[in-house]
């Protein structure tokens, strides 16, 4: 088959309707952009709930002499201590946990904060001052309210921390402006698909009298479809090709500079899950055009 | 060639078939005229066999295929074997004559050097060598006529069906169509010419089927258009 004047007609066919054209491409280009920023949310979000999930550690801290905590009287007793490990032992939800003595405790401290702080008779805090504690790994990051419900209360325990609590809140934001993102890209691919429709449609009209003198000296559909179809795929490469690029300069600026040097404790996406994000819109943008054309062309060049 | 076996054709909507039970058969390289009042069914006759529609019963054969049942795939493959010419042309304007005459060939995939050689003896063929450069818009109607001929022709279909060619033409220009396509139905073509054109079917004392309401009144083998008509 001669491509010669498919090329031309799309040559054609793209400065006779350019305008149209620039509308489908801005369209695609930031709906493509807001799924792309949706695919990267949902993966960072996924990456901040491995990390945080998979290390999730309950701590449990038990009572220590004068402790100013209501829930405490005195230093935790050997008794009540070993309650709270066979409660921890028989829970389901608990996959590893050891006990940290005031000593080791005492050492996280000193490496905080360097060590000549804690020496000698001035010393800001002894090993003494510190608490005991538990430190539980959970089964499944997921199920944690039955074990912190458990030893909540029992005699000799001062407080459970839960990081969740903290990372919590972080997560579900990140999943609320995903969301609201694809909604919002939801409408723009629902514009973009009407524009695509309405380019084909002109463009059809456009160039009526010769699909049917195609049409008429037996020109096979493919071929009379052709220049529609390559149309359509400039357009989703040039509305792919800009939101990839927003997406990259969001990446580069707004995250790898930015964001990851200032809040590592967070683990921040990168390159990787950009290059997932663009797959996805890769798809995404030329199904958006092709699809429409291929409807549509079958209705308006019908054999 | 061309055969309808009780061919109905109707159309949505109230009134009656477009056409009523026609049976034709015409043989390869005959030359015939589908006379007929307008609505009496003659463009749809030809647009069954240009398998732009197909009919509500009966059956319609083209080349040896019965087109109401080809594959909607095939059915350009049928068209290359088909030339058609119209009363209005159908020109493209921004194509000079010669591309709109290698149009027809490029569209179905045919080669370069194929296409450089048959478009200017095509041309010769209808009389307009000198003006393959000029635009449609410069022509007389009679050429732009030659042109559409040219067109239909140049793929060398089997089959040039022609609705209403002199339909905009005098009569001069008219008689020198018909004999272009008397020429080209000497060539072994077959000619099926719908038309209104009283003069140039007494003229060609050709075949002549009339049709009237839809169905078949007269099939004459050397007729004319009839004295019906004034």
């Amino acid at each position: 088959m001669q491509l010669r004047h498919s090329f031309t007609e799309l040559r054609q066919g793209l400065r006779r309707n350019v305008s149209m054209h620039i509308a489908v491409v801005l369209t695609l280009f930031v709906s493509l952009t807001l799924v792309g920023f949706g695919a990267l949310l949902n993966q960072q979000a996924a990456a901040a709930a491995d990390q945080w999930g998979s290390e999730l550690q309950i701590t449990v801290y038990l009572c220590r002499d004068g402790d100013d905590n209501p829930s405490c009287d005195a230093e935790v007793t050997e008794p009540q201590k070993q309650a709270v490990q066979d409660v921890v032992e028989d829970s389901p939800e608990v996959d590893t946990w050891y006990l940290e003595s005031k000593e080791e405790a005492f050492e996280k401290v000193k490496d905080l904060y360097g060590d000549e702080r804690f020496e000698g008779p001035d010393a800001a805090l002894t090993a003494d001052d510190m608490a005991e504690s538990i430190w539980i790994t959970l089964e499944d990051p997921n199920e944690y309210q039955g074990i912190t419900s458990q030893v909540v209360g029992l005699p000799g325990v001062a407080g459970v921390q839960d990081l969740r609590e903290v990372v919590g809140p972080i997560l579900s934001t990140i999943d609320r402006i995903k969301i609201a993102s694809w909604a919002i890209a939801g409408f723009l691919v629902l514009a973009a698909l009407l524009l695509v429709a309405n380019t084909i449609r002109l463009a059809a009209l456009a160039r009526r009298k010769e699909i049917g003198i195609m049409r008429l000296v037996g020109a096979s559909t493919l071929y009379i479809a052709l220049p529609f179809l390559m149309e359509a795929l400039v357009t989703a490469f040039l509305g792919v090709a800009l939101a990839a690029g927003a997406l990259a300069a969001l990446v580069k600026y707004g995250i790898i500079d930015d964001l990851s040097s200032e809040l590592e404790f967070i683990p921040w996406i990168g390159w990787p899950e950009y290059g997932v994000a663009v797959a996805v819109i890769g798809i995404l943008g030329p199904v958006l055009t092709v699809l429409p054309t291929l409807l549509l062309t079958r209705k308006y060049i019908k054999v | 060639m061309i055969r309808f076996e009780k061919v109905t054709k109707t159309y949505p909507g109230p009134g009656r078939p477009a056409l009523d039970n026609v049976s034709i058969d015409i043989e390869k390289g005959e030359f015939v005229f589908l006379v007929g009042a307008s609505g009496s069914g003659k463009s749809t006759a030809l647009r069954l066999v240009l398998r732009e529609s197909r009919p509500t019963s009966g059956r319609v054969h083209v080349a040896g295929k019965e087109v109401n049942r080809l594959a909607g795939w095939k059915v350009p493959r049928l068209r290359r074997q088909i030339g058609t010419v119209f009363q209005d042309f159908r020109l493209l304007s921004n194509k000079t004559v010669s591309e709109n005459v290698a149009f027809a060939l490029q569209v179905i995939g045919r080669p370069k050097d194929e296409i450089r050689d048959v478009v200017p003896r095509t041309l010769e063929l209808v009389g307009l060598q000198d003006k393959g450069d000029r635009l449609p818009d410069e022509l007389s109607g009679g050429e732009q006529q030659r042109v559409a001929i040219a067109r239909a022709f140049v793929n060398r279909p089997m089959i040039l069906i022609a609705d209403e060619p002199t339909g905009n033409l005098d009569p001069t220009t008219s008689a020198g169509i018909m004999n272009l396509l008397d020429r080209i139905n000497a060539t072994g073509t077959t000619v099926l010419m719908a038309t209104h054109d009283n003069s140039v079917v007494d003229q060609m004392q050709k075949r002549v089927i009339e049709l009237d309401h839809g169905r078949v009144t007269r099939d004459e083998a050397t007729g004319s258009y009839g004295s019906e008509v004034v």
